[in-house]
């Protein structure tokens, strides 16, 4: 069946995280200036104005910020997935990064709850970060 | 501008069809591309996002909420112009409804309305010759916290309604105990919660205690959103608090009527909240009747 859910919207700030993504690898910016890890991608650090910027490769290892369950699809692709859970991951190097939780019922998810990434392979194009439970 | 002599009158105005039409339901599903990927999709699964890590931090959760959910939907009982004014709410309704996007129920969740709101500014110099007693500004403040929202660290408070307060308090030159009812931007009810709480009203956790028992309700100790807000009146934005607060120290609303008409304090000052985005911008603005 053809993938029926929204494709990531990639633009010259976000390439380089959707192509790793594909690598299965989530890479990130680090400030060279000042060493914050930032997301979303953008072409200044958010902290110091640097516009001096090298990529990383995170861990995939982190803690549920916080999250909430859906009970409702507000996009037919989703309809299936009803009840799924929406994260706001909180990776062991900074950022936080919104997401799926997966690999565990709805009602186990807890926030400060440690996850690791799962890669999701959608299209011949495209990879979706989503995380698990670390047992 | 006004003050300046730039310009003698201004409007403030809102108006949709956010029920009959589309096009709100389409903004909301359509302003983060990058979220949807994922199913994640609107508003209030972002304040549900930040209400989730409140319940985390301190004790909040549907038990505090049912009594704004209630407590409000009591003023629309009272309010012919509210969508709900037929409709009663009792706690069990609140429980019993759906689950939209977890913790929030369906009852959480503001109204989708056709309608507008329109409130004219003038000086007050102008004022005072007007056939209705106008209400006075008193104090404004604003503190935009603004940061992308997954990456905030104010979610479960302070917001900017703590310094938007503290300025607005300021400028008045009152203190909380000075205030007579409230109008509280009430897109979810944790929203209520939170504002309250970061202006001082209760400490981090003590909402469930403090609206318990009526608070907020007719005859409450502090009226909170007497025309049922957002949640069960109509939704104009930041239009449904300050319509409802000009329009209560002006004596126009009837049945609702703060004062004796519903066994509540006779309202001289109202303080009144906007927000923006998730809980990304925030506006108080303090009245007083004239």
């Amino acid at each position: 069946m053809d993938y029926n859910k929204p494709l990531p919207n990639v633009n010259e700030d976000s390439r380089e995280f959707w192509t790793g993504c594909k690598a299965h690898e989530l890479r990130f910016q680090k400030c060279k200036d000042c060493g914050h890890i930032r997301w979303p991608a953008s072409m200044i650090c958010p902290m110091c104005y640097s516009r001096d910027t090298q990529w990383i490769v995170a861990s995939g290892k982190g803690t549920v910020y916080t999250f909430v369950v859906y009970h409702v699809a507000y996009h037919p692709g989703f309809d299936d997935d009803l009840p799924y859970v929406i994260a706001d991951v909180e990776l062991e190097e900074g950022p936080r990064l919104l997401t799926n939780i997966v690999g565990c019922r709805p009602d186990e998810v807890k926030c400060d709850m440690p996850v690791e990434v799962t890669w999701e392979d959608i299209t011949e194009k495209f990879s979706v970060p989503k995380f698990r439970p670390i047992p | 501008m006004l003050e300046s002599g730039l310009s003698k009158y201004a409007m403030l105005s809102y108006g949709h069809n956010a029920f009959s039409s589309d096009s709100m339901r389409r903004y909301l599903i359509e302003r983060n591309p990058d979220d949807a990927v994922f199913g994640h999709f609107g508003a209030a699964a972002g304040y549900a996002l930040a209400a989730r890590r409140a319940m985390h931090t301190f004790r909040t959760g549907p038990e505090t909420w049912k009594h704004i959910a209630v407590g409000q939907r009591k003023w629309a009982n009272l309010n012919p112009a509210a969508e709900m004014y037929g409709r009663t709410m009792t706690f069990d309704d609140y429980y019993n409804a759906s689950w939209t996007v977890e913790p929030f129920r369906l009852f959480d969740n503001c109204l989708m309305t056709d309608g507008g709101r329109a409130i004219i500014i003038t000086s007050t110099e102008r004022a005072r010759d007007l056939k209705r007693p106008p209400v006075l500004i008193m104090g404004m403040g604003q503190h935009n916290p603004s940061c992308d929202v997954h990456q905030a660290t104010h979610l479960a408070g302070p917001t900017g309604a703590k310094k938007a307060g503290e300025m607005a308090l300021t400028m008045a030159g009152i203190t909380l105990d000075d205030i007579d009812a409230c109008e509280i931007y009430d897109a979810f009810t944790y929203t209520v919660e939170i504002t309250l709480q970061d202006y001082g009203f209760f400490g981090p956790g003590e909402g469930e205690d403090w609206f318990k028992d009526g608070t907020i309700e007719p005859g409450g100790r502090m009226p909170v959103n007497t025309s049922g807000g957002q949640l069960s009146e109509a939704y104009y934005m930041g239009l449904t608090p300050l319509s409802e607060a000009a329009m209560q120290l002006m004596g126009r609303c009837g049945d609702r009527q703060l004062g004796s008409t519903t066994n509540t304090r006779s309202p001289e000052i109202i303080l009144c909240s906007d927000n923006g985005g998730i809980l990304q911008t925030h506006t108080c603005l303090i009245l007083r009747r004239s």
